[in-house]
């Protein structure tokens, strides 16, 4: 085998590879299968920063003050309204502490179990990305309760709780938000830390 | 080295590392075939990729995997099988090693979504043999 002859074969098996992973997605995309993707990539999150649009309507009062028990709640005037864009959403700390302050989000720690124990946002449920994708049955009895859910971690290029979010997704729960800045950012800003073990 | 080489380029060897790499990466290739969806976020995190082209490497790259995993094991264009393994091999290793420099933590996704395995050293030292054997396996003798 010469060195043109050896440059064909790998041609032709990275051929065969591309037509054939082409081929499969196409399938994947028509209608009755679910395994196709879309053909450009778009950003996994949907970045709002602070830009969060917040309750601006007098119309709807605070809280759900329907007669109907399954209503959804209306977050008082001035919370942040996280949107369904049908992928995470990221948001800024003003934000996130409006969400805290008004009780108007769950918040989801995606960090390991030891990191969560020395210190977390008071309220946040300890969901580390291995259990998310081991016990999808724990994803699902995650209780909203109307709220959008945060889910945050180490901060910085912490990726879990992206990760996360879209498992949480998966499991039809929404709108979900990330907070990238994460707990360091939350702590070093001097807002309230639980370091209880029990809020999982 | 040239020594070490040649003992190296053994044909039962080159056989037994070739069906190795082969199994590894047809194993991988079908669990991210599994879950494409998971596999290119996975693949996302390690931030190598333009976004727009992300899917497209997504679907595609466990595919080649698969091919040539399943050349490498059924001996067909086994030389050509090997050097595609070597170099994803040594693609994915860079990828590791700058994910872990720049202590980037998440989930590799090397085996698909059931992999909760983290970038790290452990990671990169695995890789890194692999890679070694794959290169083994491109020894077959013209």
């Amino acid at each position: 085998m010469n060195g043109n002859s050896l440059i064909r074969d790998i041609a032709l098996l990275v051929g065969i590879g591309v037509v054939l992973g082409v081929g499969y997605n196409a399938i994947g995309l028509r209608g009755g299968n679910d395994w196709g993707i879309a053909w450009k990539g778009v950003p996994l999150i949907e970045t709002l920063g602070d830009e969060v649009k917040p309750v601006e309507t007098d119309e709807l009062p605070p809280g759900n003050m329907s007669d109907d028990p399954l209503a959804p709640v209306t977050p008082p005037r001035g919370i942040p309204v996280i949107e369904d864009f049908g992928r995470p959403v990221e948001i800024g700390l003003r934000a996130i502490k409006q969400l805290y302050d008004a009780d108007a989000a769950l918040f989801i720690d995606a960090r390991e179990d030891w990191e969560y124990a020395a210190g977390h946002i008071p309220g946040a449920i300890n969901l580390p990305y291995e259990q998310a994708i081991t016990d999808p049955a724990r994803l699902e009895a995650i209780d909203q309760r109307d709220k959008p859910i945060v889910t945050y971690c180490g901060g910085g290029s912490c990726e879990i709780s992206i990760s996360v979010a879209w498992e949480l997704l998966g499991v039809g729960k929404a709108p979900v938000a990330v907070y990238m800045g994460g707990f360091p950012e939350w702590e070093k800003a001097g807002y309230p830390v639980d370091k209880k073990a029990d809020g999982s | 080295m040239k020594g070490l080489i040649d003992k190296l380029a053994h044909p039962g060897l080159v056989r037994v590392a070739g069906i190795a790499i082969g199994l590894v990466f047809v194993v991988a290739g079908l669990a991210k075939i599994g879950d494409t969806a998971a596999f290119t976020a996975q693949l996302h995190n390690f931030r190598l990729t333009p976004i727009a082209l992300e899917n497209l490497a997504g679907m595609i790259l466990p595919w080649v995997e698969l091919v040539a995993g399943t050349a490498l094991i059924l001996g067909a264009r086994s030389r050509a099988a090997a050097w595609i393994c070597a170099a994803l091999m040594f693609l994915f290793t860079i990828a590791i090693g700058q994910a872990a420099a720049r202590g980037l933590d998440f989930e590799c996704g090397c085996f698909g979504k059931g992999d909760a395995s983290t970038v790290g050293l452990q990671k990169l030292v695995e890789n890194i043999g692999l890679t070694a054997v794959a290169l083994v396996a491109t020894l077959r003798r013209r």
